[in-house]
């Protein structure tokens, strides 16, 4: 037999149960502050050439993609930004993305950083990064000669 | 009756197996293969010409006579983006429904190829110093979507996407000679 105790016990862990999922969730202060990993990605992401002519190098990325068998979407002169695709053969499903940003970092260096997504998960296995560098300096090595 | 369950069972079988296919690891995208050099080739010719926004407008009028749309071009990096839709219907792959469908006696439609997306993206870069010669690569692709089936009761939903690059020589060896034609005939138009 249920006391009024015992039913009253329910009730109470009922609206508990029922409140609990009203408070909206805090977002925590520090969401944007920049993680120790972030900056470890980063690092990998980036990598500075001995290059004068800008433009020479976002056509040496373009060629490095290219080369690569990524389908480039989109590519802006102005900003030296580049955006690519391409999916794993004969796999259609997972599909690779990347971003790559030229920019002036001195007087005749280029700060190239590439981000690569795959199956719109970030990257951030050190050896992919590695990889693309690779080829990217082989294509602006060829180009200059 | 039976073979309809065995049509059944074989198209239950197979979309389990297709579930369990491997994926590819995404450190070998970033990789040359073997290949690489063999899909560049297919896909580069050179052109002796100084002027390279002329080789880009002349790529893009060729793409317009193929029948593409351009949908995006970046005049700096000499980049070209454009696309077309057809259909994708082939024989093959209907007769292949229709029979199937006969088998099962009407209880199962394997969706088949419905709609293409074909795109086409084109890179011209000078190759020297001097900028006298230009290269001009160009890459075919292709996005297709099925059509609507059915497997026993359940109706399989039309949209399902499926993408590949287009390989087929002929096809580059059409739209150069198409190009290089273009580049010579141009300079004497008028």
């Amino acid at each position: 037999m249920m006391t009024q105790h015992t039913i009253r016990g329910l009730v109470a862990i009922a609206i508990l149960a029922v409140t609990q999922g009203c408070v909206a969730p805090q977002p925590s202060a520090n969401l944007l502050a920049p993680t120790e990993a972030q900056m470890k990605v980063r690092s990998l992401q980036t990598r500075s050439f001995e290059m004068k002519d800008r433009q020479a190098a976002i056509r040496g990325v373009i060629t490095s993609l290219q080369d690569l068998g990524f389908i480039i979407e989109r590519a802006n002169e102005s900003l030296g930004l580049v955006t690519a695709a391409r999916f794993a053969e004969p796999n259609y499903y997972d599909v690779v993305g990347v971003t790559v940003t030229v920019r002036q970092e001195a007087e005749g260096r280029m700060a190239i950083r590439a981000n690569a997504i795959y199956n719109n998960k970030p990257i951030d296995d050190p050896k992919v990064y590695q990889n693309f560098f690779a080829t990217l300096e082989r294509s602006l090595f060829a180009n200059k000669h | 009756m039976r073979r309809a369950l065995a049509a059944g069972a074989c198209i239950a079988l197979s979309s389990q197996l297709a579930g369990c296919v491997t994926h590819t690891q995404p450190d070998a995208f970033f990789q040359l293969t073997p290949e690489s050099a063999a899909h560049r080739s297919m896909q580069t010719r050179m052109f002796e010409t100084k002027d390279e926004t002329e080789l880009l407008s002349a790529s893009a009028a060729v793409l317009q006579d193929l029948g593409f749309q351009l949908e995006e071009s970046v005049r700096g990096v000499g980049f070209l983006r454009a696309t077309k839709e057809r259909s994708a219907r082939e024989y093959g792959q209907e007769i292949g429904r229709f029979f199937l469908g006969l088998l099962s006696l009407g209880k199962s439609r394997i969706p088949v190829d419905f709609h293409q997306k074909i795109a086409a993206m084109l890179i011209a870069r000078p190759i020297d110093q001097k900028g006298a010669r230009q290269e001009v690569r160009i890459m075919f692709y292709r996005v297709v979507w099925k059509g609507d089936g059915q497997a026993d009761r359940q109706y399989l939903t039309p949209g399902e996407q499926r993408m590949e690059m287009l390989r087929d020589p002929v096809m580059y060896q059409t739209f150069f000679s198409k190009l290089s034609k273009a580049v010579f005939l141009e300079p004497f138009a008028l």
